[in-house]
């Protein structure tokens, strides 16, 4: 209230307000009610100004990184602040309902040069450029993973099938047929596969929770920066049990075809 | 010793090609990832180094260009500046929306007013460059010669700010094309031109001496550190960025690709490792006859033990040649993708094929490969004869 009253004895009239994050109020230890002095530049005089509000933003992915504090003022304080009165960087227009935005757009448009007139959709599809090109990046190292982890697959599974031929030598001299000890182990690879696959997914779930716990925390957002999807999970698990089967099958049939007595002599 | 790995291996080829396949994947993903932790730095710092010059002035708690602001006292702190003897050119630069007529609309272009004496933002392609006091003439990008047709010596007109209650242009200049030049710093795309400075401050109406930036030249590089801080001494309402302050700035905002690829690249190092263990594993646990044989006919453990190493070296090394191949492809189609960032400077690679960075993945997967076969090889070497031989027979 102090400092109220003398901000008022100063500036001859009511101070302007304004509304700072929740992140910018704790960096300067500031609660509402509290004088501030905003300038433009270091050395300019500014404004001494009453913190109104203070509000948590809404989590943004295109800011997060820039780790920047924000404010909101009256439009006529930070035109009078930055010395541009009555100028704006940009303004929305709220349609009547059954309007078509495009239309509108292409109308309003030609009204005057100086400004130009866009659908908030068309902005939105500019503003996600950026992670449309880090979407399109995770793509290409999810393929990469992916191709990796496949050859990685077949490799073991055709180790673990052909560690067999022993038992599958064993199996074909008690005259246990072709088709049963290649179903047996078709059988073996896909459990396996679906074993593996449980396991990666709990692993993923882990990573998943530590990833957005860490990033959370050193950005202090509620943003989550990894997602474990049902479709995801369900890709995850299909690939998986196909490329078992896959491998599997092409070992399991190299066994099933090479005489007992060869896969005996083999072992 | 190596011709017998070899032979060994070609014992089982269909395993031993998807092994290879796998390490080959595997340091290609090692290797992508070793050029991501690096490269953005380096090319970051290569870019901003490109003219030499190694200061730059923005205005406060900001960095160049990242914002509208702009800062006072500019061009005279920039004439102060160049009469530093440690100081070789310095110039001031003023950002802004300029625009020109294109058919019946205006086409946009991002202006830069330059001190030419001090310019570290373009290369000269063709034509002339623009002198110091030239306010009549203009240099533009290849994109703007592109879109508008114009060559030097043409005459052309540039607006600024254009006024909406009477739907035209509000202050405009006549300027003669200097030059084409090579923008250092635009974006993929961006159609850039440069005027003097003070055309420019004219045209967006820009009062007092303001500027975006200050670029500084200094002499001798072990010199940077004592200039810029003397700078700030001086100009207080300035950010003072060494390169080196820049990139650790970029780093911090690149903070994520760096995460990135230190996991993605340990996590194929281990892809690598235990796909060479387990490999070397079942191979040795198939061959335990042969090298209890090979024991009891007096070869020694030690020799047990190379032979089975150079088998996890073997394959390593012909993952690894492959997989440089492989690496080297994926980084460039990464590359091409990361670079379409909206606003990222063109001359930004993410992946940098350096030698260095070559060098480390494939060290660093030929020694993981090589420690993989530790344990199949100490277990092959441990492996006891005479019950083997006999397990074997029977």
């Amino acid at each position: 209230m102090v400092s109220l009253l003398l901000v008022l004895a100063i500036q001859g009239s009511p101070p302007p307000f304004v509304a700072i994050e929740q992140r910018l109020a704790r960096a300067l230890e500031l609660s509402v009610g509290d004088t501030v002095r905003v300038r433009q530049e270091p050395g300019a005089p500014g404004l001494l100004m009453v913190v109104e509000a203070i509000y948590e933003p809404r989590s943004d992915p295109a800011t997060v990184l820039r780790n920047e504090f924000h404010a909101r003022f009256h439009l006529s304080d930070l035109a009078a602040l930055l010395g541009a009165p009555d100028r704006i960087d940009r303004a929305g227009v709220s349609l009547q309902p059954g309007v078509d935005p495009d239309s509108a757009a292409r109308r309003l448009d030609r009204l005057a040069v100086g400004f130009r007139v866009r659908p908030s959709a068309e902005i939105a599809s500019e503003s996600s450029r950026t992670f449309l090109v880090v979407s399109r990046f995770h793509r290409a190292i999810g393929v990469i993973s992916i191709v990796a982890s496949a050859v990685f697959l077949l490799c073991i599974m055709l180790l673990k099938v052909e560690e067999r031929r022993l038992d599958a030598a064993v199996m074909r001299m008690i005259g246990v047929r072709r088709r049963t000890v290649f179903a047996a182990l078709l059988f073996e690879a896909c459990l396996v596969a679906l074993l593996g696959a449980a396991l990666g997914i709990g692993l993923a779930s882990v990573s998943t929770a530590v990833i957005n716990a860490y990033y959370g925390h050193r950005f202090d957002t509620d943003l989550r920066f990894a997602l474990l999807t049902p479709g995801i999970t369900l890709f995850g698990a299909v690939l998986s049990l196909l490329l078992g089967l896959l491998a599997g099958g092409i070992a399991a049939a190299r066994l099933v075809r090479t005489r007992p007595l060869v896969l005996w002599r083999r072992g | 010793m190596i011709r017998l790995a070899a032979k060994n291996l070609s014992r089982h080829r269909l395993r031993n090609t998807l092994a290879v396949l796998g390490i080959a994947v595997a340091a290609a993903l090692l290797l992508d990832m070793v050029m991501l932790a690096g490269g953005m730095e380096r090319s970051f710092e290569r870019m901003l180094l490109s003219r030499g010059y190694q200061i730059r002035l923005a205005p406060k708690g900001t960095l160049p260009f990242d914002t509208e602001a702009t800062f006072p006292g500019a061009a005279a702190l920039s004439a102060r500046l160049r009469a530093d003897p440690r100081i070789s050119a310095a110039g001031a630069v003023l950002g802004g929306a300029l625009f020109t007529a294109s058919g019946d609309s205006l086409l946009p272009l991002a202006g830069l007013g330059v001190e030419p004496q001090g310019q570290g933002l373009y290369e000269l392609d063709r034509g002339a460059d623009l002198a110091p006091g030239d306010t009549a003439g203009i240099v533009i990008g290849g994109t703007v010669a592109a879109a508008t047709g114009w060559r030097p010596g043409d005459t052309v007109r540039i607006v600024s700010g254009t006024d909406p209650q009477v739907a035209r242009a509000s202050s405009g200049r006549r300027l003669v094309v200097r030059g084409v030049v090579h923008w250092l710093y635009a974006a993929r795309g961006q159609r850039t031109v440069g005027i003097a400075l003070p055309v420019m401050r004219g045209l967006g109406r820009v009062a007092g001496d303001r500027a975006s930036m200050i670029m500084v030249k200094v002499i001798r590089d072990e010199d940077v550190e004592a200039v810029a801080t003397e700078i700030r001494r001086l100009a207080p309402g300035a950010e003072v960025n060494s390169v080196t302050t820049l990139v650790a700035r970029f780093r911090t905002r690149l903070t994520y690709f760096r995460q990135l690829s230190l996991i993605l690249g340990t996590i194929s190092l281990f892809v690598g490792i235990l796909l060479v263990t387990t490999l070397l594993t079942i191979t040795v646990n198939e061959r335990l006859g042969e090298i209890a044989t090979l024991r009891a006919i007096g070869v020694s453990r030690g020799g047990i033990v190379r032979r089975v190493l150079a088998e996890g070296a073997l394959l390593t090394l012909a993952g690894n040649a492959i997989g440089l191949l492989l690496g080297l492809a994926t980084a460039r189609y990464l590359d091409g993708i990361l670079t379409s960032f909206p606003g990222l400077p063109a001359a930004i690679s993410f992946f940098v094929p350096e030698r260095g960075a070559v060098i480390r993945a494939a060290a660093a997967l030929l020694v993981a490969g090589s420690i993989a076969g530790a344990w199949p090889a100490w277990r092959a070497a441990r492996a006891p004869i005479a019950a083997t031989l006999r397990e074997e027979a029977t």
